[in-house]
């Protein structure tokens, strides 16, 4: 910048320059003339300069036809407002701040819209990339959940797509690298997986269809994160060759991923596998790349044609068919919802500022009419004026928004920070070029909103009316009083908005916070465990030594309870519920049978976390594997399938062909996974007769839940060293399952706090400036008698006037976006009561309060000096 | 000789220019005054109103200036047509014709 300022002094500098020598030029050659003639030099000189016409006249004219000339004049504006903004330096500031605040966390907010929605995925023809679903006819829904069998068909059947991929996993699994046992996010990947995306290898190779495993053969070779191999390896070219174990699984590493593909999120490695399974085991997801050129209804319909035919086919398909979502959708579909409602309510307090600003102008240029007047009065043109007072607001505009810039950085730090980081590309989100180009637009546009309003209004004087009120007493016109009023029922209005949206936010979220789980999770510490095992008998030994390992720790002093379940709650390891059966009852066909979500749990699993036993008893000692199987199911599913029956003694099994398993016991419900669903039916079954995988151990301790964490993993570590652990407490995990709509909650409540304070000072600032004009007016009332009551109801009442048409209007505009919160609320209707009445309260209690003091101070007004004055 | 002396009629001044350098490249000296010597010193130009002229039409692009040796030794700013610059003379002739025949013909009628 001050490069080019320079280039233009330079080129200004050499123009003046020139045209000086280009003038003394024609005078010498003129008073040479003369002399020819036998004129004294000095009279010469004098004659051409009077013909001349005076040479400062003549470089002046010549100036003006120089462009520099408007810049010249901008400079001038820029000094002169930089100037009175430094005078009035108290304003500038409070200005200043609003709007840099309010451009500083629209930008912030729009930036990670702009990543997360508006950029297209980090991938080569991104938008080509499909999410190939299950689509349920049953319950006309799609999900991502699809079965191998069917993958294979739709990719054998179809010709819209040049690749194809399936894949599953997502657990973490126990992986041993070098000597050390950690954990390891797999995902097991069919042959055009890497091509779907069209990755490069960053080292070695990626996985090609020569790697598949055929039959039951084990996959021997893998490819890894990038950052991955530089965490455990230090360079992707050292990680090739390089031998892990993934859950007792040896494999290769034969190539390192390019540094920035992740997909899924979470994954780590990549091993190669041929889709199987059977029709109604939905444990893949599906993504394809359309042929170039292909139209997504055209493939839609494809793939739905094929899902027809396979649901005529089979009957495990009779209840489902195939669709195609863009990828970009899927991923990022349930955050649109969030992201658009901040982007909402920031743009509103944007709005909201810029209102304001505007009014401290417009209150501003109304007290500056008498030098805006003399200005006139002295000659400036109205454009000039206009060109004054909207560089004015220029230069506000543009130093809040390089501050609001600034902020924005800050605060996209702290939305990175905050805890659902699981956005889909949030760990690249920067401030790229789009989010510079909309900040600056955000700033031209501030400019026109805050300062194009007060610059007309000072432009339009009648200047013997304001040079005669004299002083800054004159009187404002009774348009501009009419347009601050209308600013101040904007900013009212849409105060009332934000703060009803907030209050809704809020009032769901402690509904969430205090949402009764069925379960206690303070003082239990979890500790999330992956151990190998391949024959029937490490099965075994893995029973026997999960026992052993809580026994011990039921020992510690300070425990009171532990217990192991296979797998961790709150969503970290979403479950897909399963078919069950009841003995003595008809099967019902595929897709309408009744499903429950089943756990593989311990004995002491519900005393651990205080669960209620509602009837029968708990897994014990005598559940060995050489006796009958037992299950112990929760209440919904006694209800819903046993209803006013005793469960206890009947037998129920989960698939067709495993054994029953005899119900022991009936438990509480408990919302183990999404505080905000209602509780599943659930089949919990026994873990010390083989059931399920490895074990989350839960211990329940009267001590610190972290300093147990060091005990339990000696503990683990004694007994098999190759099983890595991870601690988390209970209330961690009912935090992170929070922690969207703790998130939104807390940026929308300080949104609308903020909303409120600037609509307060909106209002203040109208009224006290109204309290400034009247002066004389309210000195004359009580002179002549009025007291300070009447004085205060009629400023209040002027007030008053503003707020009611605002929180009208306010209601009205809430009662309209309500809606779209609707899927974000949990058990408060869009249209509660309360809340609407809440925020009127508060908004009313801000706004008289700010009402109050300019009334209180005009009441105050001794009308003898106040008339004196004049 | 003042009744004889014309200020120059507005908006001229700009054509006598273009016209005066389509002849040779000059210094604003010299334009002055080849413009009162061809003018038979019956047109009165200001000479100082001589410049911002010059430098207007330079900013239009119509001339172009260097600074060379003038007749004197001196060095002095000397302008010269460009392309534009002739074209402009062109349809500023063509329009100051067609003024001056009308005026001419309005004159016949009234004798």
């Amino acid at each position: 910048m001050a490069k080019i300022l320079n280039l233009f002094r330079w080129r200004r500098d050499r123009l003046e320059r020139d045209l000086e020598r280009e003038l003394r030029y024609h005078i010498d050659r003129r008073v040479d003339d003369m002399m020819k003639t036998g004129l004294s030099e000095t009279e010469a000189r004098r004659q051409a300069s009077i013909e001349f016409g005076g040479v400062a006249q003549v470089q002046e004219d010549v100036r003006d036809t120089w462009i520099w000339r408007s810049l010249d004049a901008l400079a001038l504006d820029v000094r002169y407002s930089i100037r009175g903004l430094v005078k009035s330096w108290g304003f500038a500031l409070g200005a200043g701040a609003v709007l840099a605040l309010g451009l500083g966390a629209t930008v912030a907010v729009f930036s990670v819209v702009n990543t997360v929605l508006l950029q297209p995925l980090p991938y080569p023809d991104a938008e080509r990339i499909v999410s190939v679903e299950t689509f349920w006819t049953n319950t006309g829904r799609p999900s991502q959940d699809v079965s191998g069998p069917d993958f294979l068909d739709w990719q054998a059947q179809s010709d819209v797509f040049e690749k194809m991929a399936a894949y599953y996993g997502g657990d973490d699994f126990a992986a041993i690298v070098g000597d050390r046992a950690l954990f390891a996010n797999p995902r097991y990947v069919s042959a055009d997986f890497f091509e779907v995306f069209s990755q490069n290898a960053s080292a070695g190779r990626l996985l090609t269809k020569h790697d598949i495993p055929v039959g039951d053969a084990e996959p021997t070779v893998a490819v890894v994160r990038y950052h991955w191999a530089l965490a455990h390896f230090g360079s992707a070219e050292v990680a090739i060759g390089k031998r892990i174990t993934l859950y007792g699984n040896p494999l290769e590493i034969v190539g390192v991923a390019a540094p920035g593909f992740r997909y899924p999120g979470a994954a780590d490695l990549w091993v190669p596998s041929h889709p199987g399974g059977d029709r109604s085991d939905h444990i893949y997801r599906a993504v394809g790349k359309l042929k170039a050129g292909v139209a997504l209804t055209h493939a839609q319909a494809q793939i739905r044609t094929i899902g027809d035919i396979l649901a005529r086919q089979y009957p495990e398909n009779r209840p489902k068919t195939a669709t195609l979502i863009p990828l970009q959708e899927r991923l990022t579909g349930n955050l649109k919802a969030t992201l658009w409602v901040l982007m909402s309510a920031v743009g509103l307090v944007w709005l909201i500022a810029c209102a304001n600003i505007a009014n401290l102008l417009l209150a501003r240029a109304t007290g500056r009419t008498r030098e805006i007047a003399l200005r006139t009065a002295l000659g400036a043109g109205r454009g000039r004026v206009v060109r004054q007072l909207l560089t004015e607001s220029s230069v506000l505009a543009g130093v809040a928004g390089l501050a609001g810039l600034l902020l924005a950085s800050l605060l996209v730090r702290g939305l990175v920070a905050l805890p659902p980081a699981n956005l889909p590309g949030i760990d690249d989100m920067r401030i790229d070029l789009t989010v510079l180009l909309f900040a600056f637009g955000l700033s031209l546009v501030s400019t026109v909103l805050v300062g194009l309003v007060p610059a007309l209004h000072g432009s339009r004087l009648d200047l013997s009316e304001a040079l005669k009120q004299g002083g800054s007493k004159a009187t404002a016109s009774r348009a501009s009083s009419r347009f601050r009023a209308t600013l101040v029922v904007i900013e009212v209005a849409l105060s009332v908005i934000l703060l009803v949206a907030a209050g809704l936010l809020v009032r769901s979220f402690l509904a969430l916070q205090h949402v009764d789980l069925g379960f206690t999770t303070n003082r239990v510490l979890t500790a999330f465990t992956d151990y190998a095992v391949d024959t029937e008998q490490e099965i075994l030994i893995r029973a026997k030594v999960y026992t052993d390992v809580l026994d011990r720790l039921r020992a510690v002093p300070g425990v009171s309870a532990a217990a192991g379940i296979a797998f961790l709650p709150m969503g970290r390891e979403p479950r897909a519920a399963r078919d069950y059966f009841v003995e003595g009852r008809p099967e019902g066909q595929p897709g309408e049978r009744p499903q429950a979500e089943v756990y593989a749990i311990t004995s002491d699993y519900f005393k651990t976390l205080e669960i209620p036993l509602r009837a029968g008893r708990d897994f014990d000692r005598t559940d060995t594997p050489e006796r009958p199987r037992v299950a112990i199911i929760n209440e919904s599913l006694a209800h819903d399938t046993f209803s006013s029956e005793s469960p206890v003694g009947r037998h129920i099994r989960i698939g067709s062909r495993s054994p029953w398993m005899e119900i022991v016991g009936v438990v509480g419900d408990t919302r183990w996974q999404d505080p905000s669903h209602p509780a599943p039916a659930v089949i919990f079954v026994s873990s010390a007769q083989g059931a399920g995988k490895s074990l989350s151990i839960l211990a329940r301790t009267s001590l610190d839940e972290k300093s147990l964490a060091s005990t339990l993993r000696a503990l683990l570590h004694d007994a098999n060293p190759t099983v890595p652990v991870r601690f988390e407490t209970m209330e961690e995990l009912f935090d992170f399952a929070l922690a969207y709509p703790r998130f939104r909650t807390q940026v929308i409540g300080l949104f609308a706090a903020v909303a409120a304070l600037l609509a307060a000072v909106g209002i203040f600032s109208v009224l006290a400036y109204l309290v400034g004009q009247r002066t004389r007016e309210i000195a004359v009332r009580r002179a002549v008698g009025a007291q300070a009551a009447d004085v205060i109801r009629l400023i209040v009442g002027q007030g008053l006037r503003l707020i009611a048409v605002g929180l009208i209007l306010g209601l009205a505009g809430a009662l309209a976006v309500a809606r779209l919160l609707e899927g974000l609320l949990y058990e408060i209707s869009p249209w509660d009561v309360g809340t609407y009445l809440g925020a009127i309260v508060v908004l009313g209690v801000a706004a008289l309060v700010a009402t109050l003091i300019p009334a209180i101070r005009a009441a105050t007004i001794d009308p003898f000096i106040a008339l004196q004055q004049e | 000789m003042a009744s004889a002396r014309f200020p120059i009629p507005q908006g001229t001044l700009d054509m006598l220019i273009l016209r005066t350098l389509s002849l040779e490249p000059a210094h604003g000296y010299a334009i002055a005054r080849r413009l009162q010597q061809i003018s038979r010193d019956v047109v009165h130009v200001n000479q100082g109103s001589l410049y911002p002229a010059l430098h207007r039409l330079e900013q239009k692009r119509w001339l172009k200036s260097e600074w060379r040796q003038s007749e004197t030794g001196r060095e002095a700013k000397f302008y010269s047509l460009t392309r534009a610059g002739h074209k402009q003379l062109a349809v500023e002739k063509a329009s100051w014709d067609r003024l001056t025949a009308s005026v001419r013909l309005i004159f016949n009628e009234g004798e």
